[in-house]
């Protein structure tokens, strides 16, 4: 009995200590992990390495600097040629107009922190405000 | 103890004697026509088979059922653009490429479902980027109505156009494996890691069968 109390009051301690932001942004990793499996890791890889010259790389790339654009392709797609990594890349990418703004926060979050530098989520107001005046990529 | 060796190399040798020979099936539809030999009627089966065609390579050549003359090949259907199944149809058809890469006797052939926009040049910037060079893969286009057609029929696989769809097209996600009389022999999953493992252990097996 005792001895449950405490492993309780461990456990306790133990989700105390995480920060409210902290928790968010596990909650925010694991959503936007799914969201990344099903809407692109097609292309992008669940490596986010890409594929050969056919689609570019997330790892590593600068973009992942600008949320705002990150956002913005997610929702939009793009088209162009750009240079990832030192490598050109010369294909659409499609819009995602299914994608909810909240789903879009979870996706930046994700691929900010698994294939960026970032260490906690990024709020859907970020997304919000970004959204709200897209340039054309 | 020699009465117990001596039964279990018999109890070997028996169950090599039994293991029987995996023979791949021929898919598909069948006819079967009476003919008469020596006065008497027999029945002969008439399998699916692909039938001529005519299509442009990514090279700008028009290829025809020549090309996979004396070839097993395996077929799939595509589009450049495709945002769904293509890119990890594509993933898992490199692995049968490097798994057979250099032999004379195997091709693939994969067929755009939107023509239109996958011109022999879209093609072949395609499959380079891919890193696909040479002839072995073959990148298809041509008459929409043909390759939808010959998709259905008899590649057994769905390919059309869908505006509904993500792309705008719908195609199974199926890698077709044809030996070389023309008979579907496989249908695999190239979405997946093991249809395509089980698509690579096939063709041996298929391979095998013009050894003999």
């Amino acid at each position: 009995m005792t001895k449950s109390a405490i492993a309780l009051l461990f456990l306790l301690s133990m989700f105390s200590c995480k920060s409210a932001s902290e928790l968010k942004s596990e909650q925010y990793f694991v959503e936007g992990y799914q969201l990344y499996t099903t809407n692109c890791a097609n292309c992008h890889q669940a490596d986010g390495k890409g594929m050969s010259n056919l689609y570019p790389p997330l790892a590593g790339s600068a973009i992942l600097n600008d949320k705002l654009a990150v956002a913005c392709i997610i929702k939009n797609g793009m088209k162009g040629t750009i240079l990832v990594n030192g490598k050109e890349f010369n294909r659409p990418m499609p819009a995602n107009p299914k994608l909810t703004e909240i789903e879009i926060a979870e996706l930046v979050s994700f691929v900010s922190m698994k294939f960026g530098k970032d260490s906690l989520y990024t709020p859907i107001e970020t997304v919000q405000k970004a959204l709200a005046s897209c340039k054309a990529y | 103890m020699r009465i117990n060796i001596f039964f279990l190399m018999l109890l070997a040798a028996a169950t090599i004697g039994c293991k029987e020979e995996r023979k791949l099936p021929i898919l598909g539809e069948r006819d079967w026509v009476k003919k008469s030999v020596d006065g008497k009627e027999v029945v002969d089966t008439i399998y699916n088979a692909i039938p001529a065609f005519s299509f442009v390579n990514q090279e700008g050549d028009t290829v025809s059922e020549k090309i996979v003359e004396g070839k097993i090949y395996v077929a799939d259907f595509f589009f450049t653009t495709c945002p769904t199944i293509c890119p990890i149809m594509k993933r898992q058809m490199i692995k049968v490429y490097n798994e057979y890469k250099g032999y004379p006797d195997v091709m693939i052939l994969s067929h755009s479902i939107d023509p239109e926009h996958d011109t022999p040049q879209v093609l072949k910037k395609f499959a380079s980027d891919l890193g696909v060079e040479g002839n072995q893969w073959q990148f298809l286009t041509g008459q929409k109505d043909e390759i939808y057609e010959i998709g259905q029929k008899n590649y057994l696989s769905t390919a059309k156009e869908d505006k509904t769809a993500d792309g705008g097209f719908i195609h199974s996600g199926a890698f077709i494996l044809v030996d070389k009389e023309k008979h579907v022999r496989g249908m695999y999953d190239g979405t997946t890691e093991e249809g395509t493992k089980k698509l690579i252990d096939d063709m041996k097996l298929l391979l095998e069968e013009y050894k003999k």
